[in-house]
């Protein structure tokens, strides 16, 4: 089954008296475990995409379909517990709750949503030591490198064991070191959760470790292929 | 947690937003517990007069009536007992700057008289008057107080002035008895029986009267009561046939007393809730405030709440929460503060019968009461913006 079908999906933003054609009328879908760059310059539509798969934008017209549940019919309120259970997000700006420590932080998504995770906590722990934060369990945010706080950031969106984590942009604001080490947890991750992972990126690296890129230009799908891997 | 966590976060804001509602909930308490003590004062009389008739001298008469009054009172239909009455200042010649309450007054005190009255007073130490007491008082809470008297003491009533006349006489008195505080007028009574009043009565008559008038066939005015329960129709009505019916008294009708009761009783509610909207304004103001800037600056984090699934209903409800928090926080604050004043200005105003605040239950409960809704009452609008904001607009703002 596809984690994620996208059906001739478009998105049109009105600025002033002119529409912007975000995206128009893409259609794609993508298996259950897959790890897919989405690449493209600036404006090239691929955040307005990101956005619309996580169910964050509502679509001008087409269907999006995340693990098998139709997000067409779906109020708002549902969306959001769609978004809980099987979305997991990982942002550029970590997006971490600075009043909140790290095992917080890990464990926010629980609060709102009715989880599937029995133990919250066991799972949070488990997951920061995964990404290797067992001994900065009670420090804050901006106790953390930025390295550190987007470690925080994947295991808080691995937390309701989502079958998909979207990320945007998620090496965006680390040094070249952490961007490799980052992109070597998420892969790792992705095969150890079996977690579908989209990536939005101008991170050629990251992209090149993909299994999948997608290239986008003017709100269409301009290329879409495997990634060749170096044995 | 996070709520506390958020507010200490920004100490100096969060401060100054909790200093506004501790300012108006202290105003609030203090002008709450000054109204409270005028209205218990105001209660006592309106539960004291409106269960008898008083009865004294026709206008522009001497208060002098005689005794023999007393069985035509009787005769008059609905009327089942009268009590001749008299009051003397206890401090003759003190002149207090401003009076916020009775003064320290000597009463006649019949014990038969509290079956009657719809006011009733308790022992908190000691008896009460017998129908044989000479030379015996029963002191009210804050007289006893204010001159530091317990049973078995001996007090000289009246109190000499300082710059008492050649001729002022006073008794001395042997306390058999201290009242439990009512909160009105016989907190500030030495009450004594009929006997030692028509003495005292003597005293204070001319000189040249003091040979010619019999004191003990006289007195200054009647307290008639109904049967106990009669209502304050029936004793406008009774009011109405004494002065039909009995030549050389004036009845006044107890709805009178009453109604003048009442209408202080309003203005000071008035005052508490002058002091309630002034609470509202200032702190109100400083709440909304706070939680706009709040969710401004904080919309990321609104965002990315509900990019991992928070509903509308649980950001509204956490920044309520957080509303509702500092209104707590700034009124029990304000209210400590304003118990702890008024406190103070009670025990330093006791010596010179000066007590003015009266914390009460109901006050307690309105200014924290108050204080909790003012904040989410002002936490409404704000906490409504935040949890209708776009996830992706709010995950995309830049601080």
């Amino acid at each position: 089954m596809a984690s994620i079908e996208l059906v001739e999906l478009t998105k049109h933003y009105k600025q002033g008296k002119s529409v912007v054609r975000a995206l128009d009328g893409v259609s794609l879908s993508i298996a259950a475990g897959e790890f897919v760059s989405i690449v493209g310059r600036s404006g090239s539509g691929k955040t307005t995409m990101l956005d619309l798969i996580g169910l964050l934008l509502k679509p001008t017209s087409g269907r999006v379909i995340i693990d098998g549940v139709d997000a067409g019919g779906l109020k708002d309120n549902q969306r959001a517990d769609v978004r809980g259970q099987r979305i997991g997000f990982i942002f550029q700006e970590y997006n971490l709750l600075p009043s909140l420590n790290v095992l917080e932080n890990v464990m926010l998504p629980l609060r709102y949503t009715k989880s599937r995770v029995k133990d919250g906590r066991g799972r949070a722990l488990e997951l920061l030591e995964a990404v290797g934060l067992t001994e900065r369990l009670k420090h804050r945010p901006d106790e953390l490198s930025g390295g550190q706080q987007q470690r925080v950031a994947i295991a808080r969106a691995l937390i309701n064991r989502p079958a998909i984590i979207l990320g945007d942009e998620p090496t965006g604001s680390v040094d070249t070191q952490t961007s490799h080490e980052l992109i070597g947890l998420m892969r790792w991750l992705n095969r150890e959760e079996n977690v579908t992972f989209v990536i939005v990126t101008h991170d050629l690296d990251l992209a090149s470790r993909a299994d999948r890129m997608i290239g986008l230009s003017d709100g269409h799908v301009t290329s879409d292929q495997p990634v060749e891997h170096a044995a | 947690m996070e709520i506390i966590r958020n507010l200490a976060r920004r100490k100096l804001r969060s401060t100054l937003t909790i200093l506004g509602i501790v300012i108006g909930i202290f105003a609030l308490t203090t002008m709450g517990a000054m109204a409270e003590h005028f209205n218990a004062l105001l209660d006592g009389g309106v539960k004291y007069f409106g269960s008898n008739v008083q009865v004294g001298a026709p206008d522009g008469q001497a208060a002098i009536l005689p005794l023999s009054k007393v069985d035509e009172l009787k005769q008059v239909e609905g009327v089942d007992a009268v009590f001749p009455a008299y009051s003397f200042p206890a401090k003759p010649g003190d002149i207090s700057a401003v009076s916020f309450g009775v003064p320290d007054t000597i009463a006649s005190g019949d014990p038969a008289e509290n079956r009657y009255s719809a006011f009733k007073t308790t022992l908190a130490q000691g008896r009460d008057l017998t129908e044989t007491s000479r030379g015996e008082v029963v002191l009210g809470s804050t007289i006893a107080n204010e001159f530091k008297k317990n049973v078995g003491d001996t007090i000289d009533l009246p109190v000499k002035p300082k710059n008492a006349k050649p001729d002022f006489v006073n008794h001395t008195f042997t306390v058999v008895g201290v009242l439990n505080p009512t909160r009105t007028a016989p907190d500030t009574f030495a009450s004594i029986s009929v006997a030692d009043a028509q003495m005292l009565f003597k005293d204070t008559l001319p000189v040249a009267l003091r040979g010619t008038v019999d004191t003990t066939q006289v007195a200054q005015a009647f307290t008639v009561y109904g049967k106990p329960g009669t209502s304050l129709a029936e004793l406008d009505r009774i009011a109405d046939r004494i002065n039909e019916q009995v030549t050389g008294v004036n009845a006044i009708k107890p709805s009178t007393l009453v109604d003048a009761f009442k209408a202080g009783g309003a203005t000071f509610t008035a005052i508490t809730t002058a002091a309630a909207v002034l609470a509202l304004v200032i702190g109100g103001l400083s709440v909304v405030n706070t939680m706009i800037m709040a969710v401004t600056e904080r919309f990321r984090e609104i965002g990315l709440k509900k990019a991992v699934g928070a509903h509308t209903g649980h950001v509204l409800r956490e920044y309520l929460a957080e509303a509702v928090l500092i209104g707590f926080i700034g009124g029990a604050v304000g209210y400590g503060l304003g118990v702890v004043l008024t406190n103070l200005l009670n025990v330093a105003g006791r010596g010179s019968n000066l007590e003015l605040f009266l914390i009460t239950p109901s006050l307690t409960g309105i200014a924290l009461g108050f204080a909790v809704a003012l904040g989410a009452l002002a936490g409404v609008i704000p906490a409504f913006r935040a949890a209708r904001l776009d996830p992706v607009t709010a995950l995309r703002t830049t601080n």
